[in-house]
């Protein structure tokens, strides 16, 4: 796939200049006006400007993926949309233009599925089926389909067009280029993939599998059983968080409260702190957990209250745990978090949105209504 | 796990076909649907750093830009009906006497081919022969 893998990686912006400059020919020969088009000249352009642009996606970015079906389907859903924008833009009836712009919309809902968004694919086929009815209908009801007319048949500076269009897209892309890991090898790295936060599975297993024990202990019936079942939990929680003393903890606590200034100042991000603060609380529920069970072992006619405290901890200490274990994914029922913080973080947003459909409704109303019918 | 940038590089070359659909076609309801192609683009990029960050931020902000995209779709519908009521016209060439001033009006070089406007296949009659003599004297 890789064609210029003999040059060296000093030739990533000739590369895609070459690219670019194959683009500007293939959509100037496609673009439909009276004289000098070439339907073979821009398909031959075009193929060969997908094939540079791809080879130097893979060489800058990597290949997108290790497992074959993701790499199939994402492959199969950008290339779709590709052509049938490409098709959409050269097509000299708008009819056909429309019918293209469908496809495009299904191939760029295979990305959102791809992307994780079940929610955003539905609402966006559902939303175009109908927009692109509608566009029909004008299309039928307006345009003359006989003969050659000025707005199907001619182009706007067919060459500046492509040259600007061609040109933002060589901008954009050597951006991210300037942005990304440079080589290939990097790319391959887990934290410049989706999403970025990971932790490694095995990590993630460890975990799942402490929650789990957690939450064995919680629900111990006696005293004994619980100091039973609780073997080798301290241990394990030390491997994975590192010993935890009161004076790491407080500096954590510190980072975690920074001003505005020193936030500033130290490049991070919200996320990361949000993070290290779920891992403080995690190491704090430790804390907690284990010392109730240190009180209970020491005192051989513990209370009940005492003993109710101590499963409470445990169950409190499993939900953080599990908290943790799931940083760095998207929420499993994604529609249904996607509905809640819609509803909860983004309410106002949503009633704006409606407000400024209804207004939009009605300025269209307003626009297209006839003006005798308005007197 | 596909990694943000190749989202990024699609997302990237959509955005640049709608633009150049945009710029260059004169159609008004294709022009529309490049603008379009273009909210898709940046809808793709918002959906790409939702899954890179793990959180559920971009993909509302992508609902909030369908809903304006929906907005934009009506209007812009309303607005194609009304100026086709004025010039009987989709073409968008035909507004440019709003252009800026001291900017030359654009000539269209080359005129139309119209394709030889073919008849359909009319059903042919079979020859009837000569036309039938009168016969004297019957």
């Amino acid at each position: 796939m890789n064609l210029l893998a003999a040059t060296n990686s000093g030739n990533a912006i000739g590369q895609l200049a070459a690219a670019v400059i194959l683009g500007v020919v293939a959509i100037h020969a496609l673009l439909p006006r009276p004289k000098g088009r070439s339907i073979a000249l821009g398909v031959f352009a075009g193929i060969a400007a997908v094939v540079v642009i791809v080879s130097w996606i893979v060489r800058q970015f990597g290949q997108p993926s290790q497992g074959q079906v993701s790499l199939v389907l994402f492959w199969l859903f950008s290339g779709g949309a590709v052509l049938f924008s490409t098709i959409f833009i050269a097509q000299r009836n708008p009819a056909r233009g429309a019918i293209a712009f469908a496809f495009v919309i299904v191939n760029v809902c295979g990305l959102f599925l791809l992307l994780a968004a079940p929610f955003l694919m539905a609402a966006t086929i559902v939303i175009y089926a109908g927009a692109i009815i509608v566009t029909f209908l004008f299309v039928l009801m307006l345009s003359n389909a006989i003969g050659t007319s000025n707005e199907n048949d001619r182009s706007r500076e067919p060459l500046l067009g492509s040259l600007a269009g061609f040109s933002f897209l060589g901008l954009v892309l050597f951006a991210l280029y300037q942005g990304s890991p440079t080589a290939a090898a990097d790319a391959l790295k887990s934290e410049y993939h989706l999403p970025a936060v990971t932790m490694t599975s095995t990590e993630r297993t460890t975990l799942l599998t402490l929650a789990e024990h957690a939450g064995v202990v919680s629900i111990a019936a006696t005293r004994e059983e619980m100091l039973k079942t609780a073997d080798g939990l301290r241990e394990s929680y030390a491997d994975l968080l590192g010993t935890s003393d009161s004076f790491t903890d407080e500096l954590d606590l510190a980072r975690t409260n920074r001003t505005m200034g020193e936030r500033m100042a130290v490049r991070s991000d919200v996320q990361a702190d949000a993070i290290k603060a779920q891992n403080l609380n995690l190491k704090r529920a430790v804390r907690k957990a284990l010392n109730g069970l240190d009180n209970l072992s020491m005192k051989p006619e513990a209370t009940a209250a005492e003993f109710k405290e101590s499963t409470e901890d445990f169950a409190k200490l499993r939900e953080e745990t599990i908290l943790l274990a799931a940083r760095g994914e998207l929420p499993a029922r994604n529609v249904a978090n996607l509905g809640y913080a819609l509803y909860t973080d983004y309410l106002l947003a949503v009633e704006m949105a409606g407000t400024v459909l209804l207004i939009a409704t009605i300025g269209a109303v307003s626009i297209a209504g006839r003006k005798e019918a308005m007197a | 796990m596909i990694s943000v940038w190749h989202f990024l590089s699609v997302a990237a070359v959509l955005f640049a076909l709608g633009l150049i659909g945009f710029l260059t076609r004169r159609n008004l309801i294709t022009m529309f649907l490049s603008a379009e192609l273009m909210i898709q683009g940046v809808v793709l990029n918002l959906l790409a750093f939702a899954r890179f960050h793990a959180n559920l931020s971009g993909q509302a902000f992508g609902l909030f830009v369908i809903a304006v995209a929906a907005c934009e779709a009506g209007l812009a519908m309303a607005l194609i009906i009304a100026m086709y009521r004025r010039t009987k016209s989709l073409d968008s060439s035909v507004w440019q006497n709003l252009r800026e001033t001291g900017v030359p009006a654009t000539i269209d070089p080359d005129a139309l081919i119209q394709p030889p406007l073919e008849l359909a296949d009319d059903p042919k009659l079979p020859a009837a022969g000569k036309k039938p003599q009168e016969v004297a004297g019957v």
